[in-house]
């Protein structure tokens, strides 16, 4: 509940084109009660002057039903503009919210959501979120208080139709949409699970079809699909049961309601309590008021999962950042030089430490290449030097001012990073390369792209440094991709160069000609090369071997390629 | 599946709808039992309508009291009753059709998908058939138990609806029949238009979110270069832009509703002011009238529904284009014929001026000749496209060569019953796919019947044994995609034992090109030392290591053998086998 209060609390700055959503459809629920219980009230009374031979005052009645048939029309209308309207403000608000709260938390607390999940899953829970006013909120504010109308309203010629009317409405409205709910949990779940199986079996089939047909498993897997998309039947038939049967039921609770009420009502009609057009009016009203909950069963089921989203989305933006800045920065340091003494760190209290003593020093403009195993320690060494984690023990320097005493946007600003997971954005070449130095010239990005060795290819490209690169744009190959991330590091013109695997993926043709550009690149300036590529080694000056969070060897590539005992693992593997 | 009114697109709209048609043929049963239900309840709500009306007559014009209706009380709660029955039969049954032909349809897809075979499969993205299997399939739920019912209903109900009101009243009836084809003309007419302009709208919200979400994604990237905060602005800004030009779009696509809404209303105020001015002159009796305008919202309820079901059949037919189009896919394995001829222990396989093309004048292989002899290992090596894996699926079978033959012990692959032949292999693939089921199944994929001892020592021969063991249920471990994460090496030593339990003749191993720990890699060269000894082995090769330890390398390009024979003999030509070996280690280790 607070989550969701909490969530309403963003809202705030557009609570009235909010509430005029919500006016807006409670306005036309309203009016087609009216328009149809107007309706049957004329022609009762029409029908009873006709036969008294009386007159009465029909214009009135009757230019009210064809006023309320357009207010209903242009009401619906302008419900669904100013709805979808507030909806479209909520969804910039909210993405942008979302965005500023996000930034601070890159990419230290999100790495525990790897690998899509975390994008996959703040997509889908952003959509949630962006559709809770359209379909949780209008519906449920705008049904709860026609409700309350209809129910006064009716309640003025008879307090037990009103009730009746009332009781049925909460059946239909809220007791209907809960038991489903509650009911279908578990045939939805299996639904999904069993669609999720059967689809992964299948992924298998295909993937593996060579496999199957050699180890003739064929039929045996055909047989495995087939019972996997049988099985998929039984929940889905469970849950078409439940809703069908929950329909028929609102359905039976909707006439019922009519029924009663005509039985109380009658005999006030007979008693001469109640007019005779009366019993047409409260009949229609009582059938047309059932439409104020008709959507609240999508409403419930939307609700359970903008609660789970909130939860969600809120959990991630309130981690706490994972490095303290400093209140005051110390003076640029006068050299660039990378010290590490005794450095300790872990991502957590109590978890294992991912450097355990680390103790290294790069000189100035020297290269240092990074060699270990996966969880040797690698990755966490730079999460430290680029500011994104905090270290608890030991200290590292950059030109003996210790790291902490900088902020991480300082650090950072002193490093040009390569990485295999380096992002390329789904906008023009130009923009990608001016991330770095959005000033740059169109000359001076050709002068980077030069010296990544790539300028030929991008000249070639027919949108030259317009083509827009990523998903929904021109493919680069991967070796095209970590030149242009070099070009971009390159326009950064950085002290430091931290390298991170920058050829793992790239067939051994690419590699030399990255390797290529990034000796361009490394040329005077303080770099570590994290590869487990023998053939990078060639591109440094000392080598350092990490195995569990601590230095197990350092040295010159040749004097560890001779006597080290971990490099030359690593080296035959070529 | 942008809808562009482009002729052909809407002639193969139609060629869709056609099959999903003939797809009925499967569900005519329960479909047919399912529009019945929901016909007879249609004539239960015109019967429920004349008895409200006929109750509400007698106690508002002929001042009856309760008693003299309890008899129509009754009548019209038995109504009640049966409606509330009938209505979920007709949705179980429409389900229920549904879902035979969900399933029927899936298995045609797949064993479509199995006669297409394993060469076809390799240039499949195996994702998305698996998204045509499942979720396309799933959605035709929409055409046989949404559009399907609905149309029938649509069609049925407001006519009989009609029967009904014109004897009562021709001037109310007229009015309903007038209004009632401009509701579909107009979703016709103007819902065309709206879907164009909200298929623009959709993308261009695909479009903003992709946009935010590559934000996101890159926010690290753009945090290394200080990038981060200005791109807050961007997103705010984008967002904006985009809500004035969709609210400019929907001010229009609105329109189109309204005009709905505004006529099926207005009509009912029509027949209400209309019917209220008869009753007033005499003209009319007030049971028939207030009969009409009872049903006179019942008539336009399943049209305005039509809308809906206008959005279920797009979406079916767009299901259904991926359908076709796989079912399209000819399957092109030539037959092998009498298939009958039987060898003994294999002991040589040759090439023997093989040529292929997948598409014709696009030679995949130009005239291919060598040879496997048992305990002589051959390694492929040469560029990706080069034709390595062409070979692999022409030694296993999948292909047949377009000139020249394959040999095993001298007879032509052609006539070995592609059963037996397959029974003698083995196959490694570069990513080996572990099925859904315990690690034990999975070594077992071959030899269903293999007892719990010979699993045991084929996953000990692959150097896969101690870590199996240590899984949390040994052998009984469940892996595939929701069972326990295994890394790369262990999936390729659960492969390996998979060969060494089979115990093949022949081996083809396409290597990984990953790069795994020292430590795996040296285990799994042993374990495929192991494998290689006394059988026919072809290796496509991607490490060095493999290819100096091979007997003979054979080095491709463009589909041709451009050079062969040991290591060091390649070495000494200094040709391009050198060439290519410098690329893979940067000149840096020296030579053995």
């Amino acid at each position: 509940m607070t989550d969701l209060l909490r969530l309403l609390g963003l809202f705030k700055p557009f609570r009235r084109s909010l509430a005029a959503g919500i006016a807006l459809s409670t306005g036309v629920i309203l009016a087609n009660v009216a328009l149809l219980s107007l309706a049957g009230w004329f022609i009762t009374a029409m029908a009873l002057a006709g036969l008294g031979g009386y007159t009465i005052n029909y214009f009135t009645p009757a230019a009210g039903i064809r006023a309320l048939a357009i207010v209903r029309s242009v009401g619906r209308y302008g419900e669904r503009l100013v709805t979808h309207d507030a909806t479209l403000r909520l969804l910039s608000q909210l993405r942008g919210w979302f965005y500023v709260h996000l930034e601070p938390l890159a990419p230290a607390r999100l790495q525990f959501y790897r690998g899509g999940d975390l994008l996959s899953r703040i997509r889908a829970d952003i959509d949630t979120l962006d559709n809770f006013y359209l379909r949780v909120l209008v519906p449920t504010v705008a049904a709860a208080v026609s409700v309350l109308v209809m129910v006064g309203f009716l309640a003025g010629f008879s307090v037990a139709a009103a009730l009746i009317d009332l009781a049925g409405l909460v059946v239909v409205g809220i007791g209907m949409p809960l038991l489903v709910q509650r009911l279908g949990a578990v045939p939805g779940a299996r639904a999904v699970a069993g669609r999720a199986d059967l689809r992964s079996a299948i992924a298998d089939s295909v993937r593996g079809m060579d496999e199957l047909h050699v180890y003739q498993a064929r039929v045996r897997q055909a047989g495995h699909v087939e019972r996997l998309s049988q099985g998929l039947v039984a929940p889905q038939r469970r849950q078409v049961w439940i809703d069908a049967v929950a329909g028929a039921v609102s359905g039976l609770a909707t006439r019922l309601c009519l029924w009663l009420a005509l039985v109380a009502v009658i005999p006030l009609i007979a008693a001469g309590r109640l007019d005779g057009a009366d019993l047409a009016m409260i009949a229609f009203f009582i059938l047309a008021s059932f439409e104020a909950v008709n959507p609240l069963p999508l409403a419930f089921r939307s609700l359970g999962e903008t609660r789970a989203a909130a939860r969600r989305i809120f959990a991630l933006v309130d981690a706490a950042p994972a490095v303290d800045e400093p209140p005051r920065e110390a003076e640029p340091p006068p050299i660039f030089d990378i010290r590490c003494r005794g450095l300790r760190m872990r991502y957590a209290e109590g978890a294992r430490w991912a450097l355990d003593g680390i103790d290294l020093h790069v000189a100035p403009g020297q290269r240092l290449g990074v060699v270990g195993a996966t969880g040797s320690g690698k990755t966490s060494l730079f999460n430290v030097l680029l500011r994104f984690w905090d270290y608890q023990d030991g200290e590292a320097t950059l030109g003996g001012v210790p790291l902490r005493a900088y902020r991480g946007e300082t650090v950072r600003g002193w490093c040009a990073v390569v990485s295999q997971r380096t992002h390329l954005f789904n906008t023009s070449i130009r923009e990608n390369l001016r991330l770095a130095h959005s000033g740059a010239t169109d000359e001076q990005l050709w002068g980077a792209l030069r010296q990544a060795g790539i300028e030929a290819e991008i000249r070639a490209l027919p949108g030259g440094l317009d083509t827009v690169t990523g998903e929904t744009g021109t493919r680069l190959s991967g070796g095209q991709a970590r030149r242009i991330a070099i070009a971009r590091a390159l326009l950064k013109d950085a002290p430091i160069l931290l390298l991170d695997e920058p050829t793992e993926g790239l067939d051994a043709g690419t590699e030399h000609a990255v390797l290529q550009a990034l000796e361009t690149l490394m040329a005077n300036r303080t770099t570590l090369l994290i590869t487990h590529r023998p053939q990078a080694l060639r591109h440094v000056d000392r080598v350092a071997v990490l195995g569990d969070g601590r230095v197990l060897e350092q040295g010159t590539p040749g004097e560890l390629l001779r006597r080290g005992r971990y490099l030359p693992i690593y080296a035959a593997l070529g | 599946m942008a809808r562009s009114a482009a002729p052909g697109k809407r002639a193969a709209a139609g060629v869709l709808s056609g099959w999903l048609r003939r797809q009925l043929r499967r569900a005519r049963g329960p479909l047919g039992l399912s529009i019945a239900m929901s016909a007879v309840d249609g004539l239960l709500l015109i019967g429920q309508a004349w008895l409200l009306a006929r109750i509400i007559a007698a106690v508002a014009i002929d001042g009856r009291g309760l008693a003299a209706v309890w008899p129509w009380l009754w009548g019209v709660l038995a109504v009640f009753a049966v409606r509330a029955a009938v209505t979920p039969l007709a949705e179980v049954a429409a389900f229920e059709a549904a879902a035979r032909v969900k399933l029927a349809v899936r298995r045609q897809l797949y064993d479509h998908a199995q006669a297409l075979g394993p060469a076809w499969a390799r240039r499949q993205r195996s994702g998305a058939i698996a998204h045509t299997l499942t979720d396309a399939v799933e959605s035709l739920d929409s055409y046989y138990a949404g559009y399907l019912p609905q149309i029938a209903r649509a069609t049925f109900l407001p006519l009989a609806i009609l029967v009904f009101v014109f004897p009562q009243d021709w001037v109310s009836g007229l009015i309903l029949v007038i209004t009632a084809p401009l509701i579909p003309l107009f979703m016709i007419l103007i819902g065309k238009g709206t879907e164009r302009l909200n298929q623009r709208q959709w993308r261009r919200l695909a479009r903003m979110s992709a946009h935010f979400f590559d934000a996101i994604e890159g926010l690290t990237t753009r945090k290394l270069f200080n990038a981060s905060r200005r791109e807050a602005a961007v997103v705010a800004r984008i967002s904006k832009a985009y809500r004035h030009d969709t609210m400019a779009v929907l001010r229009v696509a609105f329109l189109s509703s309204l005009m709905l809404e505004f006529l099926a209303t207005i009509a009912i105020a029509m027949v209400a002011v209309y019917i209220g001015f008869r009753l007033y002159y005499g003209e009319m009796q007030f049971l028939p009238g207030l009969f009409v305008l009872l049903l006179a919202p019942e008539f336009y309820v399943p049209l305005r529904n039509m809308g809906a079901q206008y959005h279920a059949r797009m979406e079916a037919i767009g299901a259904s284009e991926q359908i076709v189009a796989l079912l399209d896919e000819p399957a092109t394995r030539p037959a092998r014929g009498e298939a009958a001829a039987r060898i003994g222990p294999l002991t040589r396989v040759a090439f023997e001026r093989v040529d292929f093309a997948y598409e014709p004048g696009q030679p995949v292989l130009q005239n291919l000749d060598f040879a496997i002899e048992r305990g002589r290992r051959v390694a492929l090596v040469g560029p990706s496209g080069a034709g390595k894996t062409t070979i692999s699926q022409l030694l296993l079978g999948f292909l047949q060569p377009a000139q020249g033959r394959v040999r095993a012990n001298g007879v032509d692959l052609c006539d070995i019953d592609a059963e037996q032949w397959l029974a003698r292999v083995a196959w490694l693939a570069q990513r080996p796919t572990l099925f859904h089921g315990s690690v034990g199944d999975n070594i077992r994929l071959g030899m269903p019947s293999a007892g719990p001892e010979a699993v045991r020592r084929a996953a000990a021969q692959a150097n896969a044994a101690a870590f199996i063991e240590g899984l949390p249920a040994g052998y009984d471990t469940i892996v595939g995609d929701r069972g326990q994460g295994l890394s790369g090496g262990e999936i390729q030593r659960i492969a390996l034992a998979r060969a060494f339990l089979k115990d093949a003749d022949l081996v083809v191993l396409d290597e990984a090109s990953a790069s795994l720990d020292p430590e795996t890699e040296t285990l799994i060269t042993q374990a495929i030392e192991r494998l290689a000894r006394n059988r026919v082995m072809l290796m496509i090769a991607h490490r060095l290591a493999t290819v100096r330890r091979a007997d003979e390398i054979v080095v491709l390009d463009h589909g041709r053998i451009i050079e062969r024979g040991s290591h060091r003999t390649l070495l000494n030509n200094n040709g391009r086998y050198v060439e290519m070996l410098s690329l893979y280690r940067g000149g840096m280790v020296d030579t053995p």
